[in-house]
């Protein structure tokens, strides 16, 4: 293992310390430097709250920020955070609007998060939680997929309603309606090492990939010799639009995701070749995406997520400038 | 002289009740449990409940039992992350919500608190009866407390009445097959034999009515 650590144990707690010192738009609570907030909460504003394990940035604690999130519970390497975190992150960013809960679909975070939610009743602070589910080759199951890049538009959408002063309601429907038109198929090239662990926990061959890999590592539908851009971009699109149908000029939004270690330059060369197969298609596109949004520390790998626009509002969600510390769109 | 209610004040002696059953039967769960599962179960449970009394007198919350339950139970949580230390954590919660606002514990909020730990726990683990797990003592513990405190029952008796249901619960597991875990790989070696979850949830009620008895 090479990385630019001081301890194993310490991965998660000193990258916080750094984050915090670099910026000063974000805050912890009390003295637990995994219950991450904004800074500053604007009154009567429904807080929206995600959280998950670290190893993914900027996924998940950096879409807190203006015109996004308010808080994130910030878990160990792929682990959760704690209900008790993910509670004291309500209290504290809880506006009085209520609070959405908006995290990836994962046994360990649900259940965390829904003990947060009982804990948040008993205060008669109002919770609803939404998970991200839209990774289409991790289960036949809609409700089963995990979620892995495509929660961006449901933080996006959601952040914009929530920005606009809309109700607990109306920012849940806001990140149902993402949720209901995003769809990611993802693959790695090589795998990662979790900190504690020291090695990777599955390998592949030099001219190997995997298709439908989590970003954990969890297990793809195969492996096998390496696609070029173009073939990796046609599979995708093909398992994408399976499962979920776009018409001949619908308009779509595309998120090019690097896993970690891929370069910038090979997201674009699978952007352009994304592109090329949705003009093909005479499907609009209405924004493109590409870089880092959710990784899995230094694997190889990319993902590609389409949103359908459903209707204009979701155009202005999406197009709604934002500022975190990880993400500025302009 | 039997009591007739548990006070905010005894609610962590109530629970050292349990921890002390834990801390006896710890190998035990652990050498059950290492035959079919992980082997951790024992470490969990007394790891979880010999905390909980003390995390009770720290999370007290004024004349509320339900309250100050549910608190205590999420702080456990944090402690015992394992899913079995969740499970937990959720029964308590649940059993706790269920008596919200409540500043003491007789017949009737035992009963309730042990049915709704059981269906907590359940839904958060999302097990079903027969599923062979912690839930097929519980359940019959729960139903019985909540029929002996319809009853009239005192307060010794509906726990009593829990343990002999989750007695039952326990031996009607011999004849379950497993569903969840490493379990489920086990499932042939399951024949015949008790499921250490549901050993483990006779042990908590357990540790309830050993408090009536001293």
């Amino acid at each position: 293992m090479k990385k630019i650590i001081n301890a194993p144990e310490t991965y998660t707690d000193d990258m916080l310390r750094g984050i915090y010192s670099a910026n000063p738009m974000v805050k912890y609570v009390e003295d637990d430097l995994r219950c991450y907030c904004i800074a500053e909460k604007k009154p009567g504003k429904v807080a929206i709250i995600t959280g998950g394990g670290t190893g993914h940035l900027p996924l998940f604690l950096g879409y807190v920020g203006d015109g996004l999130l308010d808080g994130c519970g910030v878990g160990g390497v792929f682990q959760s955070p704690s209900s008790e975190q993910i509670y004291n992150v309500a209290k504290e960013v809880d506006a009085g609007a209520g609070v959405l809960f908006l995290y990836g679909n994962y046994t360990g975070d649900i259940m965390n998060f829904d003990m947060a939610a009982e804990m948040l009743e008993m205060d008669d602070i109002e919770a609803r939680s939404i998970v991200g589910a839209d990774d289409v080759n991790s289960n036949a199951d809609p409700d089963t997929r995990r979620g892995v890049a495509g929660i961006f538009f449901m933080y996006k959408c959601a952040g914009a309603k929530a920005a606009k002063m809309g109700t607990l309601d109306e920012v849940l429907a806001a990140a149902q309606k993402a949720k209901d038109n995003t769809r990611t198929v993802g693959f790695a090239l090589t795998p990662c090492i979790i900190p504690e662990i020291g090695h990777p926990n599955f390998t592949l061959g030099e001219n190997e990939m995997a298709m439908g890999m989590g970003i954990h590592g969890e297990p793809g539908i195969w492996n096998g010799p390496i696609k070029t851009a173009a073939e990796l971009a046609e599979e995708s699109l093909d398992t994408i639009f399976k499962d979920m149908p776009v018409e001949e000029g619908e308009e779509v939004c595309v998120l090019i995701n690097g896993l970690g270690a891929t370069s910038l330059e090979e997201l674009y060369i699978l952007s352009g070749n994304v592109r090329e197969i949705l003009d093909k298609k005479k499907i609009k596109v209405f924004r493109t995406f590409v870089g880092e949004y959710a990784t899995s520390m230094e694997m190889a790998g990319a993902s590609i997520s389409i949103c359908k626009m459903a209707d204009e509002e979701m155009k202005e969600q999406i197009n709604m400038p934002v500022h975190t510390p990880f993400y500025t769109q302009i | 002289m039997s009591k007739t209610e548990i006070t905010i004040e005894e609610l962590p002696v109530l629970f050292e009740s349990v921890a002390d059953i834990f801390a006896k039967e710890k190998e035990h769960l652990c050498e059950m449990d290492a035959q079919m599962g992980d082997g951790d179960l024992g470490l969990t449970m007394s790891k979880g409940y010999g905390a909980l009394p003390d995390l009770i007198r720290e999370n007290t919350a004024p004349d509320d039992i339900g309250k100050t339950l549910m608190k205590a139970g999420m702080k456990m949580a944090g402690l015992v992350p394992s899913t079995m230390g969740t499970l937990m954590a959720s029964g308590i919660m649940a059993g706790g919500k269920s008596i919200a606002g409540k500043s003491v514990m007789g017949p009737a909020e035992m009963a309730d608190f042990i049915s709704n730990f059981a269906t907590g726990l359940a839904k958060r683990g999302k097990c079903q009866a027969g599923d062979r797990t912690i839930y097929d003592a519980l359940l019959p513990a729960g139903e019985a407390a909540v029929e002996a405190a319809q009853k009239g029952a005192g307060l010794a008796e509906v726990v009593n009445a829990a343990l002999d249901g989750a007695k039952k619960g326990v031996e009607n597991t011999k004849d379950m097959v497993p569903k969840f875990g490493k379990a489920a790989v086990f499932a042939a070696k399951a024949k015949g034999t008790e499921d250490q979850g549901a050993v483990a949830g006779k042990d908590l009620i357990e540790g309830l009515a050993k408090y009536f008895q001293d």
